[in-house]
């Protein structure tokens, strides 16, 4: 089931040469020349490998090394919110994350906590504890009533029954041990019991054993490491419900129950019909599509008017609204790229000239056709974010087609280039300026890669608005992408529909979100049969996710460095 | 049953509730020497090192040729030259003299010249060569190649204040999507970014108050659990590979300093009461100009009290998207330095840049200090992460060491132009000289330097 599309288009583009060789392709094939740039994903696929494991495990499948991987800020809070309610979730304040190669997951599986993060937690911790002692949620993790500040049973019970939620796996004696003693102690100090408790609760909440995911896996028969029950079911219950593990779940995982690939797709099914999973897509698209940005990003008034604060949170609304649609109730995911509907307020019918009555909540509207919008492309809140502040930027939206929705890394631009627009006569729109900036080849090579994408979102300025002029000059919105006339977002995204690069990169960006690693060759491949899975269901989310999870390249890792 | 409710933290901004700032003094005239300039004991009065960044290069001297040079440096060199227009602003707030100008420097680590912003920022303040990650049809992303400068100095000079360094940042507007490397100022190493404070409130936390008065009920509690924490953290050392092993250490080592934080008294200081300023945006518009005054005055007195003896601020980002509305430009800074035709808005917005740096040296000027002041006893290193961001090029990117250095630095400063390129990290190991004179070499790899620049020798 592997798929090879190397795309005669791209290939063409690369004829006329990025200044380095670049995979077009997205799907990790081979870019060709003998310069070609060294970030390709290497072999898109080995084709005839043996399947020796009864879990389809190829025989030479080298999986990438695993690492502690700290829980994301979403994660964490969504976790304290499972284990210890709304009250104890809305007190907790993590620290921010940082992206690497895009994705906070990865950030948090390759950089240390500082001074600032550990300060953090333990504020946070503390407030956590003292919001949960205040709402009796702790009372939640034990059934015994203390008989005074120094009753070890009674304490030893709540630290194994929250610590083995908390920390995904039943305690080790010495865990016991260490958090009951932190307990009676404060129990002791201030003659009470409870205080006791949430002395412990601040104090388990800090553990590394809270804060990583922590994953080592074991050696098979085979010499394959394959992550633990409960190891599967933490990355399994993030990766979902983008929270931690319930005691359901972890039953499950300790009973064996995740150790085949059946019982483990049947669990993945069941938790994505938890409310959770909805929240998780959503914290997944935030990060794809940059929608984090828009909480404070700049505009100018004198170019944007009508861009506040209330346009800003609408446009998020929508995208989040749109994508929970594809993903859980259309069926059809491939229609991020192209739908012609979206759902609008009021606030964002005035902003896309949607006529009718519309109110503070949000409804769905087929487009009309003359704006030339469909999918996410065409959402005011993506093209804002891939603006400047008071342009558009066709070079940022072409980059992010390629980047995000294709998987093209595009070089950095050569040493000793200068990076300028040139100066026109101050009459030239913002394409033609960009075109004059293409007329040099040490520029050209990268940027026909991204400018002519943007071009055909021209008619769409620097907050997402329609427009039909640029400096007092037509909009040119004319372009083509990979060999297709295009103009307008629907026609951008029925291209990229039609794409299996843009299926496959989703299945990576799943892939890289879900685990905090680029994939490596071997995980490329396995994705590779997880996407063929994809498109066999007419593009159903919940099968890719699911068949993500039950992918050797979800289930198995490597030596740690 | 009632639940009980551990005390929140009980801070000494309770105890010191309505008190107005004082300062002066910090250093009491006991510990000092008949001289006023070195303690009793014998050692030297302490030496700060402050990185300061701003982010995208100058305006270029000529946009029709950007083989010409930035605005910046001035023609004259050595002592008493005459400022540019963008050196100005320290004229006028009556700090120029305590800085040397730096120019024709070539920034070793960025010989290969991969990729702009992050050549220049990592090889300036660290001397390494940074690490790319190999992007594999993901978004590209690098990490610094070592610890920068300022970090080197901390780990120098560590057990000898409360707080090892302290990172701040002003302007909000920068980017995450491209790894640490753009991201933050301050690394410990490559997988150790050290994240500012934008807030002025956490950095007052930090700074002044983390220190709980001698009964606090809370403290024994607070400190069990670190203990347990630390246990588990050492626990998981030993199931990890080698690279966790590291990142683990640095979050022992995090736990360590809270743990210390926690237990330590008070400084004998008049410590600030926490300050009101926010870093939010007005009318979706950031306020830079108080935050950055008011981020100045507490790094200063936090120097006065000898809190901490080394940090960063990360005026604007690298690559990042500063709009100076204050100057009139609609346009965010990285975009801005782009284009050609904004050339003389990105000359507007380095001038006000460096009058946002004299506000700095003014609050450690006006902090005195036994028979001198703050800035005497500090290096402050100002750079970039590009000369222009029109041209990326990492040769005659702006930089100023300001300060006396505790009397390393050559004062008043100097204007020294290098005719031969040399390598950037010599000035780095000037100003980490300036605090361990025992230094020998700074930065690594093929930007390690172990000749300072004799120019700023004082």
């Amino acid at each position: 089931m592997q798929i090879r599309s190397l795309l005669l288009g791209a290939a063409a583009l690369l004829a006329g040469g990025c200044y380095t060789g670049v995979d077009v392709s997205g799907t990790g094939a081979p870019s060709g020349g003998s310069d070609s740039f060294t970030t390709t994903a290497g072999e898109g696929g080995t084709g005839d490998t043996g399947t020796d494991s009864d879990d389809g495990v190829p025989d030479d499948y080298d999986p990438s090394p695993v690492a502690l991987r700290r829980l994301v800020g979403s994660q964490y809070a969504a976790s304290v919110r499972l284990l210890l309610g709304d009250a104890a979730a809305d007190a907790a304040n993590p620290p921010d994350d940082a992206a690497i190669n895009g994705f906070t997951a990865v950030g948090a599986a390759q950089l240390a906590l500082g001074s600032a993060e550990v300060d953090r937690y333990e504020a946070s911790a503390r407030d956590i504890a003292s919001a949960a002692v205040g709402a009796g949620t702790h009372l939640s993790h034990m059934d015994c009533t203390p008989t005074g500040p120094a009753d070890v049973a009674c304490m030893r019970e709540f630290v194994q029954r929250f610590g083995r939620l908390a920390f995904r796996r039943s305690l080790e004696n010495d865990e016991l041990d260490r958090y009951t003693t932190v307990g009676l102690t404060t129990a002791g100090d201030f003659d009470e019991f409870y205080a006791g408790v949430e002395s412990t609760l601040a104090a388990m909440l800090q553990s590394p054993l809270f804060l990583y995911q922590v994953e080592t896996g074991e050696a098979g028969e085979d010499g394959q490491r394959r992550l633990r029950g409960t190891e599967l079911a933490t990355r399994m219950s993030f990766f979902l419900t983008g929270a931690t593990p319930d005691g359901t779940l972890l039953d499950a995982a300790e009973a064996g129950e995740l150790d085949n690939t059946d019982g483990l797709r049947e669990s993945a099914f069941s938790l994505l019909e938890r409310e959770e999973a909805r929240g998780a897509l959503g914290a997944f698209t935030e990060e794809l599509l940059k929608l984090h940005e828009l909480d404070g990003l700049p505009k100018d008034a004198v170019a944007f008017p009508t861009y506040d604060v209330d346009l800003a949170e609408a446009m998020h609304e929508e995208t989040r609204l749109f994508i929970e649609h594809v993903g859980f109730e259309s069926g059809d995911f491939s229609e991020m790229f192209d739908a012609d509907y979206t759902f609008v307020n009021d606030v964002l019918a005035a902003h896309y000239g949607i006529p009718g009555e519309f109110g503070e909540e949000f409804v769905q509207v087929t487009l009309p056709p003359d704006q030339k919008r469909g999918g996410i492309l065409g959402h005011a809140s993506v093209l804002s974010v891939l603006a400047h502040v008071s342009s558009s930027s066709p070079t940022h939206r072409g980059k992010f087609v390629r980047e995000t929705l294709l998987c093209t890394t595009i070089p950095a631009p050569p040493p000793g280039v200068s990076t300028d627009l040139p100066i026109g006569d101050g009459t030239e729109t913002l394409r033609e300026r960009l075109e004059i900036h293409m007329t040099d080849p040490s520029c050209a090579g990268c940027h026909v890669l991204m400018d002519p994408i943007g071009f055909a979102l021209e008619s769409y300025d620097g907050v997402g608005a329609f427009r039909t002029q640029d400096n007092n000059k037509p909009i040119d919105d004319a372009s083509e992408l990979d060999g297709t006339p295009v103009s307008g977002a629907a026609e951008v995204g029925a291209v990229l529909r039609e794409n299996e690069a843009a299926h496959v990169c989703l299945v990576r960006n799943l892939y890289r979100h879900a685990t905090g690693h680029i994939e490596s060759d071997s995980e490329l491949d396995a994705l590779q049969d997880v996407t063929a899975a994809y498109i066999d269901s007419g593009y159903d989310l919940q099968t890719a996710l699911v068949e993500i999870v039950g992918s050797p390249a979800f289930r198995l890792v490597g030596e740690p460095l | 049953m009632k639940p009980f409710r551990l005390h929140r933290r009980t801070m000494l901004r309770g105890a010191l509730g309505g008190s107005t700032v004082a300062l002066g003094l910090p250093v009491l005239e006991a510990m000092l020497n008949g001289n006023g300039d070195a303690y009793a004991n014998g050692s030297g009065l302490p030496c700060r090192l402050v990185t300061w960044f701003f982010g995208n290069g100058c305006a270029v001297a000529d946009v029709n040729n950007t083989g010409a040079g930035i605005r910046f440096a001035p023609g004259e060199t050595g002592p008493g030259f005459a400022p540019t227009p963008q050196l100005q602003p320290l004229a006028d707030r009556g700090v120029l003299e305590y800085c040397s100008v730096l120019s024709g420097f070539d920034i070793a680590a960025a010989a290969e010249h991969r990729r702009g912003h992050h050549d220049g920022v990592a090889g300036f303040f660290s001397g390494y060569p940074f690490v790319e990650l190999p992007p594999n049809g993901a978004n590209y992303a690098s990490k610094f190649g070592g610890p920068s400068i300022d970090q080197v100095a901390a780990e120098r000079l560590a057990g000898q204040t409360v707080i090892p360094s302290v990172q701040m940042a002003i302007s909000k507007r920068i980017v995450g999507g491209e790894g640490p490397t753009l991201q933050y100022l301050s690394h410990q190493g490559p997988d150790q970014p050290l994240a500012p404070y934008f807030d002025p409130r956490e950095a007052w936390d930090k700074l002044f108050g983390t220190f709980t008065v001698p009964d606090d009920p809370a403290k024994p509690a607070r400190l069990s659990a670190l203990d347990a924490v630390r246990e588990d953290v050492r626990r998981l050392q030993m199931r990890v590979g080698a690279n966790d092993r590291m990142r683990l250490e640095s979050h022992l080592d995090a736990v360590a300093q809270l743990r210390g934080q926690i237990d330590a008294l008070a400084p004998v200081c008049t410590l600030p009461p926490q300050t009101p300023q926010t870093n939010d945006d007005v009318e979706g518009q950031e306020q830079i100009e108080a935050v950055n005054a008011v981020m100045s005055e507490l790094l200063a007195i936090a120097f006065a009290c000898d809190i901490t003896r080394v940090g960063s601020i990360q005026f604007t980002g690298s690559v990042g998207y500063t709009v100076f509305n204050n100057l009139g430009i609609s346009r965010g800074h990285h975009d801005l330095t782009h284009d050609a035709a904004e050339n003389e808005a990105v000359d507007q917005a380095t001038i006000f840049t460096m009058d946002q740096f004299g506000v700095l040296l003014q609050a450690l000027r006006d902090m005195p200090e036994g028979d001198g002041n703050v800035l005497d006893n500090s290096c402050i290193l100002l750079g970039s992460d590009a000369a222009a961001g029109l041209t990326h090029s990492v040769f005659d990117q702006p930089c100023i060491v300001a300060g006396g250095g505790g009397g390393m630095l050559t004062h008043p400063g100097v204007h020294y132009r290098s005719e031969s390129g040399e390598n950037a990290s010599d000035i780095l190991l000037s100003c980490l000289q300036t605090v361990d004179p025992e230094a020998t070499e700074a930065g690594g790899g093929i930007g390690v330097s172990t000749t300072p620049c004799s120019a700023l020798q004082g």
